[in-house]
């Protein structure tokens, strides 16, 4: 098991604007191997853009990006190999049927035949798409093509996992699942970043939090560590997050709309 | 019918536009002057064709000549409402098949309190947006025009309603049309089980390619001749209610009012039934969805497959298996396939006599190396330029995935590459059936198709890649247009180049008799591979130059 001291992913400076907007304001983010660790922030705060800069689909106009000691700039490739990438409402390839597709997912790993069978067919079973892996992804109702994409996400046994929203669609069997697979490979020394507007999952779930708000870095920390810097001792994530991100007005806002 | 909510629904299908135009919709303001551009222009020209109509009408000063140009401008008129009734349906049904692949784009907003009537209504006016209505705009004003010099006004009174009905009642037909074969296509999945896929494609293939022979045939030289026998072929079948309004107006040239208002209140009573019957069908199978296709059951059994056994990575042969299931399963790139047989087909059809002309016997050598030569060459250009961008919005996973450029340029130009020949294959085996040439002709096009496919191929690759366009909705783009256009003209160019020293020897063996130097075949031949060999390594290399910039800017 890799030593949890050891970084699985460094940023270091990192920004990123498109045109006049800024995504990414300047990070820094260090993730220890094994950790869960949640990207928390409102929509548009630069947690989807730092999860692609991580895995290279976004390239950052300063700043270094480490993943799993590999520097990204120079080999996205050899980092793409290790990860395990879900977007957040991803489009499929609805033409495959959902079996062809982690067949497919299992060839571009270079997953041996008798490794793939296996892993699909847990997978398949444990998150109950039997029966209907032969169809056409076109069929799929919205929670089984989450499920779909995050067995391709999971099969091929990548050293990181970087999650967006993952437990989107899901029935509640299924996301406790998930949830206690990303514990038990986090005990075998797999990190996750995970990105999620559910905080009650964030706070159950992660080692470290962070917060961003319009692309900066607001908060680090693990949940005794927000509570100090938001100065809300024993309050849950949610206190802490609205705090933080300057919207407690919500209960202004309610009367406001019910005037 | 709450006339403001059809047109709010209009408008919001002339906007789905910018999507196809590529444009980036924040802060987006859609310039109106743009916007009527096209119907500006049609009127434009409409006018100005009336006018040259008219005053090359007036300057005749034979009378003999006028009253045969002034019976055919009566003709033509009369033939009017049926023509673009003809025209106003291929039009709106091909505007139908691009969109057929995103559900998204013709899925009502249910949820709304939007009614069947009003939904149909839109849906049915937003179809002839666009060139359907620019051209009746375009033949309205020219009839208007020369109508005053011709001095049949109130006859261009009666036809430009006709047009505008003629064109309603074909969107209204496609309307039904569109609605039916959701229906149908469910049915046939439901019936067929695991063979849907293929009936699905072998099905589209008979249509599109019927649908295409029809269109090029109506389009080409046949045209001419339609509008000569329209008029003819309307009395013919004057029971059909899709001719009543040109019926109405023969009959208002003839002077017989009582037939004008019989079949004019006819025509109005068709319409209406229609577009009834579109508003039932679009209210009991609007929102239907197809049953899933279940293509495999049983047990997994994960398969090696032919690709790694000819030295492909498992990536690069995943890839090639996930495209030749996206070719044959998404019915808007089934088209690729279309093409290159519609070209065969057609030349062989005028060959063979079955458009109606006369069986050519003379240009055999000719037909046989546009058959061998444009198929395969059209298939490698077509699926160059859209393999990449065929991706559309799933492209995430490619960026995602471990894949090098050299990897991705090596699986899409091979299964280019594959595709091609085999359409070479099977049209030289046609073309030898048909036109029966000489050993010496025969090689030569089949080496000279093989040529333009593996150079063709990599040149509209690398096009492909640099202009690949990933936008679906309204209907999938998969190249920018303005790449497609010069990829296109650079391998006319190519293709010119590497036939060139082989022209002398087939304009010889045609039967033309032309002053250039005669370069031996065995000579020619060698020439001609030697420069397609360099135009396809310095294509290929580009692409992979192009495809490592791809991958890098991966911004989705």
């Amino acid at each position: 098991m890799a030593s949890l001291s050891e970084s699985a992913v460094k940023l270091k400076g990192v920004a990123k604007r498109y045109s006049d907007i800024v995504a990414v304001d300047y990070i820094d983010l260090d993730v220890k191997r094994g950790e869960i660790f949640g990207l928390l922030g409102p929509n548009g705060s630069g947690k989807s853009t730092t999860l692609k800069i991580i895995l290279g689909l976004v390239k950052p106009d300063s700043g270094s990006v480490n993943v799993l000691g590999i520097n990204v700039e120079e080999d996205p490739v050899a980092v793409k190999r290790q990860v395990g990438y879900v977007p957040e409402s991803p489009r499929l390839y609805e033409f495959l049927t959902g079996i062809e597709y982690l067949d497919f997912v299992g060839d571009v790993y270079g997953m041996n035949a008798a490794e793939k069978k296996e892993r699909i067919n847990e997978y398949l079973e444990a998150l109950e798409l039997e029966g209907r892996e032969g169809d056409m992804i076109s069929g799929y109702s919205q929670g089984m093509k989450q499920k779909t994409i995050l067995i391709s996400g999971f099969i091929h046994k990548p050293k990181l996992l970087l999650l967006d929203e993952p437990l989107s669609s899901l029935d509640p069997r299924s996301a406790r699942i998930i949830k206690d697979l990303l514990h038990e490979l986090a005990s075998q020394g797999v990190t996750t970043i995970m990105s999620t507007h559910v905080l009650e999952i964030a706070q159950a779930m992660c080692n470290h939090i962070a917060i961003m708000y319009e692309g900066r870095l607001l908060a680090l920390g693990n949940m005794e560590e927000l509570r100090q810097k938001a100065r809300l001792p024993g309050s849950d994530l949610e206190d802490i997050f609205l705090k933080l991100t300057g919207t407690e007005d919500v209960k202004d806002v309610v009367e406001a709309l019910l005037k | 019918m709450n006339w403001k909510t059809v047109l709010r629904l209009i408008s919001v299908d002339v906007k789905s536009g910018r999507l196809v135009r590529g444009r980036k919709v924040r802060r987006y303001r859609e310039r109106r002057f743009f916007q009527y551009l096209l119907y500006g222009g049609a009127c434009a020209l409409g006018v100005a064709v009336g006018l040259l109509v008219g005053i090359f009408y007036g300057g005749i000063p034979d009378l003999e000549t006028k009253i045969i140009l002034y019976d055919g401008a009566i003709l033509l008129f009369l033939s009017l409402p049926t023509l673009v009734l003809i025209y106003s349906l291929i039009f709106t049904l091909m505007s139908q098949i691009q969109r057929g692949g995103m559900k998204s784009s013709i899925q009502p907003p249910y949820w709304m309190p939007i009614t069947w009537e009003e939904h149909t209504l839109a849906s049915t006016l937003a179809n002839l947006l666009g060139f359907s209505l620019a051209s009746i705009i375009s033949i309205g004003s020219a009839i208007a025009v020369a109508s005053v010099f011709l001095k049949i006004v109130p006859l261009a009174i009666f036809v430009i309603p006709s047009l505008l009905a003629s064109a309603f009642l074909a969107s209204t037909t496609t309307e039904i049309f569109r609605v039916l074969q959701i229906r149908l296509i469910g049915a046939v999945y439901k019936s067929s089980g695991k063979a849907a896929v293929w009936v699905r494609f072998i099905g589209s293939l008979i249509f599109f390619v019927a649908f295409y022979i029809v269109w090029f045939a109506f389009t080409s030289g046949a045209s001419v001749a339609a509008i000569g026998t329209v008029v003819g072929a309307q009395n013919a079948v004057w029971f059909v209610p899709y001719v009543w309004l040109g019926m109405a107006l023969a009959a208002f040239t003839e002077g017989l009012l009582a037939h004008t208002i019989i079949f004019s209140l006819a025509s109005l009573l068709f319409i209406l039934i229609l577009f009834y019957v579109a508003v039932r069908l679009n209210g009991k199978f609007g929102l239907y969805e197809p049953p899933a296709i279940t293509i495999s059951r049983g047990a997994y059994v994960p398969k090696t497959g032919l690709l790694r056994k000819l030295g492909f990575s498992s990536l690069e042969a995943a890839v090639m298996k996930k495209d030749f299931r996206a070719f044959t399963r998404r019915r808007e790139l089934m088209y690729i396939f279309i093409m290159p047989l519609v070209f065969m087909l057609m030349p062989l059809m005028q060959y063979l006599g079955a458009l109606g002309q006369s069986p050519s016997t003379e240009a055999s050598p000719f037909l046989f190396a546009w058959i061998l030569l444009m198929p395969g060459a059209l298939m490698a250009v077509m699926l160059g330029n859209m393999i990449v961008g065929q991706e559309g919005g799933s492209v995430w996973y490619l960026y995602s995935s471990p894949i090098t450029a050299n990897g991705l340029v090596k699986c899409k130009y091979t299964f280019i590459i594959i595709f091609s020949c085999i359409v070479t294959i099977a049209c030289s085996i046609v073309g030898i059936l048909v036109a029966h040439p000489s050993l010496n002709f025969a090689v030569a096009s089949f080496v000279e198709s093989l040529l333009l496919i593996f150079a063709l191929g990599a040149v509209s690759l690398g096009a492909g890649i640099i202009g690949a366009d990933f936008v679906e909705i309204p209907r999938p783009k998969m190249i920018r247009p303005l790449t497609a256009l010069v990829n296109v003209i650079v391998c006319f160019v190519l293709a010119l180049v590497i036939l060139a020293p082989l022209i002398p020897y087939a304009v010889t063996t045609i039967g033309i008799p032309l002053p250039l130097p005669m370069v031996d075949l065995y000579v020619a031949l060698p020439i001609s591979v030697i420069i397609a060999i360099i135009i396809t390594y310095i294509f290929y290399k580009k692409a992979i130059k192009d495809a490592k910039e791809f991958l890098a800017k991966a911004e989705v």
